[in-house]
């Protein structure tokens, strides 16, 4: 067992790997909370989608893949916020047009292209094993800076999260703390997406939430339980694809491992606490008042 | 004033005032403004024509010294937060940005729970209180705000006797120390015993005054239309179905 866990972390590419997905596992476990709180679930995949044009204009243009998708996806997080609060347009309806405006734009420009190269396909599917030093430190800044903003506005967050009308009444710019939470979602997008894909990283955001929520009431062991079920399934998840890779020649790749590893954990996770709602008299429902004269 | 969504005329040309300590019922159908009422005073909605004074200053200006009830079967009973963080919520304001509350302001939310009888739950999660507790609780939230003038949305809509209570004695030791209080209400006889003056509306004032002589029979009829039902003098209106 413990070969299992340690043998793969001596070379220096597993440990770099390992490193990136324990800060991701860190900075998604923690906004998956609060994607949890405000039911965003659908703006996460929505950003998955929309930081394509921006790494297609970068890629296309010879630039830092990383530096366009931060740009689309802080862009999209503008737009996402701002078409949200027109009132005549319904909400997912807002979302579902710019998706399709903004992955179309990308889909164009590639195509513009003879072919899609390796770093496009990462950019679908992740890849983990080979994140280097620089893309490790991009990672650990932009999970300082979202520590730092939840750090500073939690409070404002979760109360405009449960009652956003008390917040508004008590003077908070709702629409100002909507464009901090799609902003950091697509921070958590924009450094996932090279570790596990665009097409997973909404995993990485709804799961280790979801696996919370499961286990806790409170929003402080909502927090700790998510960052480590995130953290706990990408070390494992790492390991047992460099297992399979290596020791029974079944190539997985580490990105869908680890996502695979936290789908094993919410089941889990949901098995028991239905066993063990299912024995014990459900403790939460309402206690009755008197009945009124 | 006049509020207007979109090209609909919401409210147009109501006026009341409430001074400290005094308290005014809206009473109205639904969709009679009362809520929008409530809103453009806290400075949430562009009024259309006229305007809207707190303290003596912008609604935009005075939100620290205003402290909102809504209903509280608006909320999400599922949300993981505790009545106690709930009433903390009150205390954010004035603890400000970036600092979390301190044992001060933990004691003001424990006052507040006490005080609507509901110190006992303030490690239960919200949503397992009845709609009646969870009332009381967005009641203390609002005591714990220290707010000068309080509004409330229906808060009596479909409450148990104790939570009733609570409200009308909460609401009389408030307004004794000087805080104004607007109440939406179906409820004429909480309205009579909780407010000294009453504005029967439906998007237009139909009557304001003390409320003996605004809620009349002839009032309620001209708000409520023909499906007005008074059961007996200062009762609850019951509507029959449009």
């Amino acid at each position: 067992m413990v070969r299992l866990l340690v043998e793969p972390f001596r070379d220096a590419y597993m440990q770099r790997a390992l490193i990136e997905v324990l800060l991701l596992s860190g900075l998604a476990g923690i906004v998956s909370v609060y994607v949890l709180l405000r039911r965003l679930a659908f703006v996460g995949d929505a950003l998955t989608h929309t930081i394509f044009p921006g790494v297609a204009i970068a890629f296309v243009a010879g630039q830092s893949l990383f530096l366009g998708a931060l740009v689309a996806g802080l862009l999209s997080a503008v737009l996402l916020t701002w078409a949200s609060r027109i009132p005549t347009v319904d909400q997912d309806a807002a979302l579902g047009v710019l998706v399709g405006a903004f992955f179309s734009l990308g889909v164009v420009i590639v195509s513009t292209r003879q072919s899609y190269t390796a770093d496009l396909t990462a950019l679908l599917f992740g890849r983990i094993l080979t994140v280097d030093t620089a893309e490790i430190i991009q990672t650990a800044v932009i999970t300082a800076a979202v520590l730092v903003v939840l750090a500073l506005l939690h409070k404002e967050l979760v109360l405009r999260a449960f009652d956003p009308v008390a917040a508004e009444a008590m003077g908070y710019r709702v629409m100002a703390l909507d464009l901090v939470v799609n902003g950091l979602v697509a921070l958590v997008v924009v450094a996932g997406v090279r570790a596990v894909g665009t097409v997973l990283v909404i995993a990485l955001l709804v799961v280790p939430g979801a696996i919370a929520r499961l286990v806790t009431d409170r929003i402080g062991g909502l927090l700790v339980v998510s960052v480590g079920a995130a953290a706990l399934c990408g070390y494992v998840g790492l390991a047992a694809s460099y297992e399979a890779s290596l020791n029974h020649r079944v190539r997985v790749g580490s990105g869908a491992t680890i996502v695979v590893a936290l789908t094993v954990a919410f089941l889990g996770a949901a098995t028991v606490t239905t066993l063990v709602r299912r024995r014990r008299p459900a403790p939460t429902t309402p206690q009755a008042d008197p009945v009124p004269a | 004033m006049s509020v207007r969504y979109g090209r609909d005329l919401a409210l147009e040309d109501v006026s009341l005032s409430v001074a400290r300590g005094g308290a005014v019922a809206l009473i109205g159908p639904n969709g009679a403004g009362k809520s929008t009422l409530l809103k453009a005073i806290l400075g949430l909605l562009p009024l259309a024509q006229g305007g809207v004074k707190v303290l003596g200053r912008r609604p935009e200006d005075a939100r620290e010294q205003v402290a909102y009830v809504q209903q509280a079967d608006t909320l999400d009973p599922e949300f993981p937060v505790s009545v106690l963080q709930v009433v903390l919520m009150g205390r954010y304001r004035a603890v400000g940005w970036a600092r979390r509350p301190g044992a001060a302001d933990r004691r003001e939310a424990m006052r507040a729970l006490t005080e609507v009888g509901l110190a006992d739950r303030a490690k239960d999660r919200f949503g397992t209180l009845s709609g009646g507790q969870r009332q009381r609780v967005l009641l203390a939230r609002a005591i714990a705000q220290h707010a000068q003038l309080l509004l409330l949305d229906e808060p009596f809509n479909g409450l148990d006797a104790t939570t009733t209570d609570v409200l009308i004695e909460v609401l009389a030791r408030l307004r004794g120390d000087g805080v104004g209080v607007v109440m939406s209400t179906h409820d004429l006889a909480v309205a009579h015993l909780t407010c000294g003056d009453a504005c029967v509306l439906n998007r237009r004032r139909v009557a304001y005054g003390p409320i003996d002589q605004a809620i009349t029979p002839g009032n309620l009829a001209e708000a409520y239309g023909s499906r007005a039902v008074l059961l007996a003098s200062e009762a609850t209106i019951v509507t029959t179905a449009d």
